[in-house]
């Protein structure tokens, strides 16, 4: 008898465990400056990229919000895979961009920030429809955006955090 | 006490405007399978066998869909201050060259001015980095589909650099002008990027060139005469080789060929700035490189005496015996 209980109880604790783990995964996955849910619309006009972005939310509008933000840092940190006969857009910086010039991007991806002057043209408004996922926690949402991506590589040069093309010529 | 401050800036200033590393010129070429399959070439023979050459004239003379896709592609490089070499005209250029040179005659004597036939051969269109371009427009049902491809090519070592390839999405009402305006605009990120990456290796890793050296016919030395330097007893080529291996960034080079006359040497890492004993820092060449191994073997215990020809833009030949 007693014997059946300890087996039960560590059953109980192990998948106590491991739910508490996936938890935290998905929190840190939630909350991550690395996730980005991007995906390309086609070609833009003259220096812009037109790309669909997920973000995440306690609401609709605050996870539209956080994609205006996921849309300008993937087009930095990441890039755009291709689609819709778009090639992909190579990312403006290393993968690591944001840890060598953290001071910088905390100012830049502020609330309001100098980020928001580089999004030429969202789906402003609640997205509905396929395009708003009610989840346990909040809400995933996608907007479709046009990113001025010449305008802010040239933005990032000037500050001395991108390498021109022609540096050191 | 302000003229030394004044004097020193010059000095800095100059210092500063020297230390450049050159920068490449870059060139959009139609590709010589756009240019025949379109028939803008020529037709020669050589050795009796008949040839096609493109003819790149003709090309932009009678096809406007190349020069609106150099154009466009000349305001991206422009914007990312590169502007391109235009092919169109520096072919014009080449052509008033010819002819100018042929009339030009000096005042006192009436002398022609000197050219000799290496000299007319050498007088053709160049850059650093070739972006060679192709495209073709595809029907597919009352779709349009353009498939192109850009491949920028280094000159000095015929590698690939950078690449840009791809087909656009199928449109109905799009023209062709439209498609090729798309798919620049959708291309060249990605293959500035890569460009970008063959820079960062080359500051790196040294530029990529070719070495050649070369005997006269007749010459007394050849490159397997024994000549003690550095207290070892060697060939030339091999004591050629150990100079290259301490001049090259990372002693990186690869002998490709070596005989009695021939030592050809490529991936010749040369660095992109070479300093004089002044301290003053130059930009490095190909030329300026091989001249540093001219004046080694001019010196004791070489004393060869030697020719420096430059082979486009990446190549250059020591011809050792004579001038």
């Amino acid at each position: 008898m007693r014997k059946k209980v300890i087996f039960i109880v560590m059953i109980t604790l192990v998948a106590l465990l491991s739910t508490a783990q996936t938890r935290r995964d998905l929190k840190a996955m939630y909350h991550s400056q690395y996730s980005y849910e991007v995906s390309c619309l086609g070609v833009g006009q003259d220096g812009t990229k037109a790309i669909k972005v997920w973000g995440y939310g306690k609401n609709a509008e605050v996870a539209a919000y956080n994609a205006k933000r996921d849309a300008v840092a993937a087009m930095i940190f990441r890039g755009v895979s291709g689609g819709n006969g778009a090639a992909p857009t190579p990312a403006i910086l290393s993968i690591d961009g944001y840890e060598k010039n953290a001071e910088f991007f905390d100012a830049f991806f502020k609330s309001g920030g100098m980020y928001l002057s580089f999004i030429n043209l969202t789906t402003d408004g609640v997205p509905s429809g396929d395009d708003r996922v009610r989840m346990e926690k909040g809400y995933k949402v996608a907007i479709c955006a046009s990113v001025n991506y010449d305008g802010l590589r040239k933005y990032l040069e000037e500050k001395g955090i991108a390498k021109k093309l022609d540096a050191g010529f | 006490m302000k003229k030394l401050i004044l004097i020193f800036l010059i000095i800095m200033v100059s210092l500063i405007a020297y230390s450049q590393a050159k920068k490449p010129t870059i060139m959009v070429v139609p590709s010589d399978n756009f240019c025949i399959s379109k028939g803008y070439f020529s037709t020669v023979t050589i050795n009796g066998a008949e040839q096609k050459i493109p003819n790149y004239k003709k090309a932009f003379q009678e096809n406007d869909q190349i020069r609106l896709v150099i154009t466009k592609m000349g305001a991206i490089m422009s914007d990312r201050s590169f502007p391109l070499k235009d092919l169109e005209q520096t072919l014009k250029s080449i052509d008033t060259e010819g002819t100018e040179l042929s009339m030009m005659s000096s005042k006192s004597s009436g002398a022609a001015i000197k050219e000799s036939p290496i000299d007319v051969l050498k007088r053709t269109a160049k850059a650093d980095i070739i972006m060679d371009i192709d495209y073709s427009i595809k029907r597919q049902g009352p779709n349009q589909i353009i498939s192109f491809n850009l491949r920028g090519l280094d000159a000095y070592t015929n590698k690939q650099v950078a690449a840009a390839a791809g087909v656009g999405s199928p449109s109905s009402f799009a023209t062709a002008d439209l498609l090729l305006e798309e798919a620049v605009l959708s291309q060249m990120d990605g293959f500035n990027g890569q460009l970008s990456k063959h820079f960062d290796d080359m500051f790196k890793n040294g530029r990529e060139v070719v070495v050649v050296v070369r005997a006269w016919n007749g010459s007394e030395v050849d490159l397997e005469t024994e000549f003690t330097a550095n207290g070892e007893k060697e060939s030339l080529a091999q004591h050629i080789e150990n100079w290259m291996s301490t001049n090259t960034v990372s002693g990186r080079f690869s002998t490709v060929d070596a005989t009695e006359n021939v030592l050809k040497m490529d991936q010749v890492r040369i660095p992109m700035m070479y300093t004089y004993s002044s301290g003053r820092e130059v930009a490095m060449d190909t030329k300026r490189f091989v001249t540093n191994l001219n004046k080694y073997l001019a010196a004791p215990p070489f004393n060869i005496v030697t020719k420096i020809y430059q082979r486009g833009l990446g190549e250059a030949w020591l011809i050792i015996g004579e001038k």
